[in-house]
């Protein structure tokens, strides 16, 4: 990879949207095996680390998991669930951060001109420099993983190391991972790989095994292999996540209305004087009303 | 009295007379007092100040607006406090003027095809009061908007401390009371000023002519000049 995957592919509050293809860009992604991952939270340091973020203290929860939920100056977060089974308990582990969808529903909800942009290599960043916070894109985010920022006034989130990725560096938490339950690369790879990945946790036993690869959202550029596919919400994860309806419905049909509603209404008031003239008051000549106190 | 004098004086009865509402003076008709008039541009003043710093943060066609204050991030520092600021007039205005503002049972057909008719010119009424069914409208629109603005633009204003689907139906409860406003505003202006001349006076003088009172509120006009006994 190279500067050239920052091309732009979408970009918030854009008129036209944002019209890319110059250049070839192929989508990456994080792979994650739920079923390897062993809790070490490797991943959630090097996130902090390199990416700069302050330090947020430990909320117990009667739990390993270091906090509740996502942080503004927390990215990555090990979600440790637990779960009874007949043989006791089971830890579905699973490292929460932005899924980076390819049809992202902060992007969508954003007021704010190219505060939030899909790069041509599908990562979606934050640009806090245009982000204004108002928070829409808690709103429109599927997963409920962008957060304000109470220090800076923005929103921020995982960036899938961006600034590493575009110089061909793998992202910090990838990189961190002793087991190799992370992988990085191309979506198609990392895809494969998952695939491969499954058919192995079936053959052992985990018949509903499945890749985690939303299509409400476009899949995402962030793919899990869960060894109990068919209960994405043990990992805490939404069975089928999409841009909630009522922001679809407010960008895409609400507004465009709204807007020709108003410009419709100047031109029927101008189309109306033209027609009609003013309603004159009988008895009162022009000369009259422009007298001053007339 | 000449009338090339730029700025005639004042017939002080006028004067007087403007600080109360529905009393003839020499030619003219006290229509709006001032404490009423304060009132009406208060709104319009504050609700100019949410029309733009909010249209440029709904669509970035109107992103253009966003300059006049600083840029984007500061009509979104400016528009909630601004909100509250239209709200609270808008109260103020709602007391002021509720007393005229009910609906007689003939008037009821405004809200249909009378509203068209009217800007054909064609429904002119004797029985039309100080306000005609349009204006009663307007106001109930304009007081039931400002509410369903404020409610949505509360929890828009905090939004986590909010479940996501209420969320959603603020943005569009928001959003839709915002068009609806701003459609019929073009109009409420239009009709002040350019379709009905002798209007725009009383919202700043606070007068109206007799003729343009027997013209556009035919009762109102029997019952400030004595002809008719007052109603309610």
């Amino acid at each position: 990879m190279s500067m050239q995957t920052l091309e732009i592919r979408r970009s918030s509050a854009s008129v036209l949207g944002s019209l890319s293809g110059l250049r070839k860009a192929t989508t990456v992604a994080k792979y994650i095996d739920t079923s390897t991952c062993i809790g070490c939270k490797a991943c959630e340091v090097a996130c902090q680390e390199w990416n700069d973020l302050r330090i947020v203290p430990t909320e117990q929860t009667g739990t390993y998991q270091t906090l509740p939920t996502l942080h503004a100056d927390y990215w990555n977060l090990i979600r440790f669930n637990e779960r009874d089974f007949d043989g006791g308990i089971v830890w579905l582990m699973r490292k929460d951060q932005c899924m980076h969808c390819d049809e992202p529903g902060c992007l969508a909800a954003c007021p704010a001109p190219g505060a939030i942009v899909q790069y041509g290599n599908g990562i979606v960043d934050v640009n806090p420099d245009q982000c204004i916070g108002c928070k829409y894109c808690e709103t429109g985010c599927p997963f409920d993983v962008p957060r304000f920022s109470a220090t800076t006034g923005k929103m921020s989130k995982c960036t899938l190391c961006v600034d590493r990725v575009s110089v061909g560096l793998e992202p910090a938490c990838i990189k961190a991972c002793p087991t190799g339950c992370l992988h990085f690369g191309t979506k198609e790879d990392m895809v494969a790989l998952g695939n491969s990945r499954v058919a192995q946790l079936k053959a052992n036993g985990f018949a509903n095994a499945s890749l985690y690869d939303p299509q409400g959202v476009g899949g995402t550029s962030v793919v899990t292999v869960l060894a109990h596919g068919d209960h994405p919400d043990w990992y805490s994860l939404p069975a089928d996540p999409h841009v909630p309806w009522g922001v679809k419905l407010w960008k895409k049909v609400l507004r465009p209305l709204g807007v020709a509603a108003i410009f419709g209404a100047v031109i029927g008031a101008f189309a109306h004087y033209t027609k009609y003239g003013p309603k004159e008051v009988e008895g009162s000549s022009d000369s009259d009303r422009n007298r001053p106190n007339a | 009295m000449s009338t090339a004098a730029p700025h005639a004086p004042m017939d002080p009865a006028i004067v007087v007379g403007r600080t109360r509402e529905d009393v003839v003076v020499g030619k003219e008709i006290v229509r709006h007092r001032l404490w009423s008039r304060l009132a009406h541009w208060i709104v319009a003043l504050t609700f100019a100040v949410c029309l733009l710093t909010g249209m440029p943060i709904w669509t970035p066609v109107f992103g253009w607006m966003a300059h006049l204050f600083g840029g984007l991030s500061v009509c979104r520092v400016i528009h909630p406090w601004a909100g509250v600021a239209f709200f609270l007039a808008a109260g103020i205005q709602f007391v002021e003027w509720i007393g005229d503002m009910h609906f007689e049972s003939w008037e009821r057909d405004w809200i249909g095809p009378r509203v068209f008719r009217y800007m054909r010119y064609e429904a002119d009424d004797p029985r039309t009061g100080k306000y005609n069914g349009g204006q009663k409208l307007y106001f109930w629109a304009v007081s039931l908007g400002a509410l369903g603005l404020l409610l949505s633009g509360l929890m828009m204003w905090f939004p986590t401390s909010f479940p996501k689907p209420l969320m959603e139906l603020a943005y569009l409860v928001h959003d839709f009371t915002f068009i609806c406003f701003a459609v019929s505003l073009v109009f409420h202006i239009y009709l002040g000023t350019a379709a009905e001349p002798g209007t725009f006076g009383s919202m700043t003088r606070g007068t109206v002519t007799r003729p343009w009172a027997r013209l556009h509120h035919p009762r109102w006009y029997r019952e400030v000049t004595g002809e008719e006994p007052r109603r309610g």
